[in-house]
């Protein structure tokens, strides 16, 4: 606590004992329950010993072999995917429209793409089960209200995103010059603007992924265990089997990491003067 | 051409919305409405009663449990996340920058049924780093247990410290280096730039992040039902048990409770708004 007090030590070049204390914690605090899940999933039993008691592959192999497993995964992937495709194509179109033509409309929009951070997936599921569980519509209960759901909870980084990346260019002037050599709007949309907001839009786009392949409230709510996603598959697990799951837990985590990393590349690569890292999602 | 059309049929350019807007209403503003309008008909029309009878002694203590949760974690992961920030932001190395401003973006995204699992195989009763402490003499259970309430605060600060780390960075690459200049030069001891300079500077940033973290706290369920299954009485497990059926109650009550938990929510992410993107937008 009293480190607070501290950096003023930081004039000397040398790095002061208060930074290395805090660092060094930070990174044992971060780095070691992933390391332990990742280790014990290779461990033949590591419950006893302060090291694990011989090391296999035989609690992979299981886990993986498995049809549940591959459906799992592939049904997240899907309604991963899914729930992309949907977001940019509401989102990206509307935000495009609302900078070019409506910016009056910018607070109410904003508005609705941003109150979903306020909305715990639990309330949502309710809401969404209390109005239309008595519709004669293919909707509850299906993959369909699993992905509007998905589109609805990531709205806020799809919209940030793509938002963000607009605000950067000069729209009015691109618009204005592919207008004038005979672009129609969607033309203009597709071949002038999207190019330009690319870096943007992917950002969004691996944001909504990994949020909607993660998410497990409105999945374990809406559809139960007809359509098992890939981390109900896991909570399943953790309730009989430690090691499988282990290794279904490091799974998430390298999918999670893997898609971090591509937005960090992503985002370095945009060469736009970086607002800092305070774009992100809120777990 | 185009802005004139765009005066002239003000309608027009309103139609680009449509689909956004009937999307939005359709999966977010009317499931909400219909919670509402539940919560807040009672036998005589409009009432609150149903906030009151709602108040059973279980979901009383579930919303004392996720407010103190909340609070707790929200706050220690505020506190501990900007001095690890203030340790990035100070350090020479631009590759430790780097490596950890990425590890916190990548950790902030973790969270969940992998997290919550990840601590059970670190500090659950046969976790690794429990079993290295009985190692060295400290034996940790029984008097903690990580499927607790405080286990849960553990888990929590997991996602919510790197989150504060994000959030703070921008905010702490704001305090101009002449500023700490100016007060070390008017005799001003560290403590006292941080505490009279500093903090002021700060607050509105620390303020935001604190209530971002708070509803990131409030609203989540995965990481506790993983954990501990119904044995923590929270909130969002209470909405999602009567989501399931697994608790009898009447309708009304359970949207009043919905509703009462969105309420919290949407107030801690609109003092977010207020007090870091507000400002952020006029500066």
């Amino acid at each position: 606590m009293s480190s607070l007090a501290i950096p003023s030590a930081e004039l000397p070049s040398r790095a002061p004992l208060w930074r290395v204390v805090v660092i060094g914690l930070f990174l044992v605090f971060m780095i070691v329950p992933v390391l332990a899940t990742a280790l014990f999933s290779f461990s033949v039993r590591w419950d006893r010993t302060i090291w694990p008691e011989g090391f296999t592959f035989e609690w992979w192999v299981k886990v993986t072999s498995k049809t549940a497993f591959r459906n799992a995964l592939l049904s997240s992937l899907f309604v991963s995917a899914a729930t992309v495709a949907v977001s940019l194509a509401l989102v990206a179109p509307t935000v495009y429209w609302l900078h070019t033509r409506l910016p009056r409309a910018k607070p109410l929009v904003e508005a609705l793409a941003i109150l979903p951070f306020g909305v715990p997936g639990v309330v949502l599921a309710l809401g969404l089960i209390r109005l239309y569980s008595s519709v004669p519509l293919p909707i509850i209960n299906t993959a369909n209200i699993l992905v509007a759901s998905y589109v609805v909870i990531t709205l806020p980084f799809m919209y940030r995103s793509v938002m963000n990346a607009l605000e950067a260019v000069d729209t009015r002037t691109l618009s204005e010059a592919a207008q004038s050599l005979g672009a129609n709007h969607v033309l203009v949309f597709l071949k002038v603007i999207l190019p330009n907001i690319g870096a943007g839009v992917i950002n969004g786009s691996l944001l909504v992924f990994s949020a909607a392949f993660a998410e497990f409230a409105l999945a374990n709510l809406l559809i139960g265990t007809r359509f098992k996603t890939f981390p109900m598959y896991l909570v399943e697990f953790t309730r009989f089997d430690a090691r499988q799951a282990s290794a279904l837990a490091f799974i998430s985590f390298v999918f999670a990491w893997a898609i971090s990393l591509a937005i960090l590349w992503v985002v370095g690569r945009g060469r736009r003067p970086s607002k800092g890292a305070g774009q992100t999602k809120p777990a | 051409m185009k802005s004139s059309s765009t005066s002239r049929w003000p309608t027009q350019a309103w139609l680009g919305l449509v689909p956004f807007l009937a999307f939005a209403l359709a999966f977010e503003v009317a499931p909400a409405m219909m919670l509402a309008k539940s919560a807040f008909t009672g036998e005589a029309g409009l009432s609150l009663s149903n906030f009151g009878r709602a108040m059973t002694p279980a979901v009383r203590s579930a919303f004392v449990n996720s407010l103190g949760l909340s609070l707790a974690s929200a706050a220690s992961g505020t506190v501990l996340g900007a001095l690890v920030a203030h340790a990035i932001v100070t350090s020479r190395n631009a590759g430790v920058r780097h490596g950890l401003t990425a590890l916190a973006d990548v950790t902030a995204n973790f969270g969940g049924a992998p997290l919550a699992f990840a601590f059970i195989i670190t500090l659950g009763s046969t976790g690794v780093v429990t079993l290295l402490l009985k190692q060295v003499g400290i034996d940790i259970y029984p008097s903690f247990r990580i499927y607790s309430i405080g286990g849960l605060a553990i888990a929590y600060v997991y996602f919510q410290m790197p989150l504060a780390v994000l959030l703070m960075i921008p905010a702490l690459l704001g305090l101009r280096r002449e500023w700490r200049e100016a007060s070390v030069s008017l005799g001003a001891r560290p403590l006292e730039y941080w505490r009279y300079v500093a903090i002021p500077i700060l607050r509105p940033s620390l303020l935001g992040c604190f209530f971002l973290l708070f509803a990131n706290a409030f609203g989540a369920y995965a990481t506790a039902w993983t954990l501990t299954g119904s044995a923590v009485n929270l909130v969002t497990v209470q909405i999602a048990a009567l989501v399931r059926g697994e608790v009898q109650l009447d309708p009304a009550l359970a949207d009043a409770i919905a509703v009462l938990s969105l309420v919290i929510m949407l107030s801690c992410v609109a003092a977010y708004q207020l007090l870091v993107r507000g400002r952020g937008a006029t500066t």
